[in-house]
C-alpha cells in the first residue's frame, strides 16, 4: 500500500490547551479512511491543518519525496487537498458558478470549462440544479454540490468533515452514492464522524482520534468495532 | 412667510433653469467626495479585512482607534490638516491648502475609519467558511478577498455609501481647508452657508434642497443594502 502523504509530530494547543499531539499519520493512496473520534476531538482541526488552512504549532510533512515543515508544504496540500466543511458553504453564486470556481486556477477557457461543469453535473445528477441559486439548495444538495466543486479539481486527497451529520437517509445515500464514485476513481478520502455506520461500508481503514492521538483499529467490518464504537459514548 | 416661499419658488427656478453656478457649486461637491471615497475604499477594505480575520498584535487596540476616530468633529480633522498644510506648517511647501486637493485630502481622513469600521462589521459578520472555501479550492489569497467581499457586497456598498454621505454634507473641514473659493473649493455645504449669511436665501434653499434629497436617499441606500446583507446569510 503506497502512501500518498505522511504527516508527523503534529502539535496543536489553543489557548495553553494541547489539542492535537499526533505522532505519525499516513494517508495511503486511493483508499478510504474513516476518522471517528468524538465531538471535540479535534477532528476538524486536524483536516484544517492537513489541508494547509490552519497553522499547527508544529507538524512535519513528507510529501513528493520531500521533508518538509507545513509552512514549506503549504502550497502543495492547499492544491492538492481539498477539505469540505460538515456544511459546505455554497457562494451566492449559481451551482454551475459554484463548481466552475476552482477551474478558474487551471486557466480554462471558457468553452472547456462550461464543458466541464456539465460533465460534473452530469456525474453527480445535478443537471436539473444548475442554474438554481446554491443559497437556496437543501443541506443534501449543498454536499453533493461541494463535492462535484472538488472533484472537477482532481484533488490528491479529499477531507470530508461529517458529512451526512445532519441528513436525512435518502440524503445519506446520495451523498454516499458519490462517495463510492469518488473512490472507485481512485481519489484518496478521509471522512470523519462521530459514528460509523453510515458510511462504514466504504472506508478500508478506521482510525480513531482521542485524547489528541490516533490510534488505528481494525478494518470496519460491520462486526465488533463498528458495533462499540456505535455505543452511547460516540453518538449524539 | 411670503419671502421665504419666494425664495423657495426661486430656488427651483434657479435648479431648473439650469443655473451655472450652482451646478458647478453641485459638481464640485460631487467630485471632492467621490475622489474621496474613490481613494480611500480600496486602503479601508483592506485594512477592515485584516482586522476581522487575523490576529495580530495590537489588533484589538487598532479596532477601538478606528472606532473611536470615527468620533472626530470635522473641524478637529480641518484644523489639524490646516495646520500641516499652511505656508509654515510641515507640508506647506505642497502648496495645497485651499485648494480641491486639500478637500479630498480632508474627506479621506473623515471618511476613513467610517469606512473602516463598517466594513470591519461586514467582514466580521462574513462567514469564515466563504474564506477557507476559496483558499481550498486552489483561489489565491487576492482572489479569495474578492470572493469574500462579493459575499459581503451588500454590507460593504452600504459602508461606502454611508461614507459619501458622511463627507458630502460636511462643512467645518471643507470649510478650513478649501476656504469655500467660487469656481474652486465653493462645495454645497459651504456654499449654504454663504448665501445664508449674505441673505441670499434662494441659492441657499436649493442647494439645500440638493443637499436633503441627496443624504436621504443615501441613508435610505445604507439601510436597503445592510437589510439585503442580512437576508443574506
Ligand atoms: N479557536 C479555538 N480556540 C480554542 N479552542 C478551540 C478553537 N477551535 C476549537 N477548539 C477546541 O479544539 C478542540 C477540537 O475541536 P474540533 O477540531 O472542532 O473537534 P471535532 O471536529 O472533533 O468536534 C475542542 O476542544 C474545541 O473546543
Ligand atoms: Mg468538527
Amino acid at each position: 500500500m503506497s502512501s500518498l502523504i505522511s504527516f508527523k509530530a503534529i502539535t496543536v494547543s489553543l489557548s495553553g490547551k494541547s489539542i492535537l499531539n499526533i505522532d505519525q499519520l499516513d494517508v495511503l493512496a486511493h483508499q478510504c479512511t474513516l476518522l471517528t473520534g468524538r465531538n471535540g476531538s479535534g477532528k476538524t482541526t486536524l483536516f484544517k491543518i492537513m489541508a494547509g488552512l490552519l497553522k499547527p504549532n508544529s507538524a512535519e510533512i513528507h510529501y513528493q519525496g520531500l521533508e518538509m515543515t507545513w509552512k514549506q508544504a503549504k502550497p502543495y496540500i492547499q492544491k492538492d487537498i481539498i477539505y469540505l466543511h460538515q456544511q459546505p458553504y455554497l457562494f451566492d453564486a449559481s451551482v454551475a458558478d459554484n463548481i466552475a470556481y476552482g477551474l478558474h486556477r487551471l486557466g480554462e477557457n471558457k468553452a472547456s470549462a462550461h464543458k466541464k461543469v456539465m460533465q460534473a453535473l452530469d456525474w453527480a445528477d445535478l443537471s436539473h440544479l444548475a442554474h438554481r441559486p446554491a443559497k437556496q439548495l437543501s443541506g443534501g444538495e449543498k454536499q453533493r454540490v461541494a463535492l462535484t466543486r472538488a472533484r472537477i479539481l482532481s484533488p490528491r486527497l479529499l477531507l470530508l468533515d461529517e458529512p451526512t451529520a445532519s441528513m436525512d437517509t435518502d440524503a445519506k445515500q446520495q451523498t454516499s452514492l458519490l462517495l463510492q464514485r469518488l473512490k472507485s476513481e481512485g481519489v484518496s478520502i478521509i471522512i470523519s464522524s462521530h459514528e460509523t455506520h453510515t458510511v462504514d461500508h466504504i472506508a478500508d481503514r478506521h482510525l480513531l482520534l482521542e485524547r489528541g492521538r490516533i490510534e488505528t483499529l481494525e478494518r470496519p467490518t460491520h462486526s465488533n468495532k463498528v458495533t462499540v464504537l456505535n455505543t452511547s459514548k460516540y453518538s449524539t | 412667510m411670503n419671502d421665504l416661499s419666494q425664495a423657495s419658488a426661486h430656488a427651483f427656478q434657479l435648479l431648473l433653469s439650469g443655473n451655472n453656478d450652482i451646478w458647478e457649486i453641485i459638481s464640485l461637491s460631487f467630485g471632492v467626495s467621490f475622489s474621496a471615497i474613490l481613494i480611500a475604499t480600496p486602503l479601508a477594505l483592506v485594512i477592515a479585512f485584516f482586522l476581522a480575520f487575523f490576529s495580530f498584535p495590537l489588533r484589538r487596540a487598532l479596532i477601538s482607534l478606528f472606532n473611536t476616530f470615527m468620533s472626530v468633529p470635522a473641524v478637529i480633522i480641518g484644523l489639524t490638516l490646516y495646520l500641516l498644510l499652511s505656508r509654515s506648517g510641515p507640508l506647506g511647501d505642497l502648496r495645497l491648502l485651499f485648494t480641491d486637493k486639500a478637500m479630498v485630502i480632508g474627506q479621506i481622513l473623515l471618511s476613513f475609519p467610517l469606512l473602516v469600521a463598517m466594513a470591519h462589521a461586514s467582514f466580521q459578520a462574513a462567514d469564515r467558511r466563504a474564506w477557507e472555501t476559496a483558499i481550498t479550492l486552489g483561489a489565491s489569497p487576492a482572489r479569495a478577498f474578492f470572493t469574500l467581499m462579493y459575499e459581503v457586497r451588500f454590507g460593504l456598498i452600504a459602508a461606502v455609501v454611508a461614507g459619501f454621505g458622511r463627507v458630502v454634507a460636511e462643512i467645518g473641514c471643507s470649510m478650513m481647508v478649501g476656504g469655500n473659493i467660487l469656481h474652486a473649493t465653493r462645495n454645497i455645504p459651504t456654499a449654504i452657508a454663504l448665501e445664508t449669511s449674505k441673505g441670499e436665501f434662494a441659492q441657499g434653499i436649493a442647494l439645500g434642497m440638493v443637499l436633503l434629497v441627496l443624504s436621504l436617499s443615501l441613508n435610505a441606500g445604507v439601510s436597503i443594502f445592510q437589510g439585503k446583507g442580512e437576508l443574506q446569510t
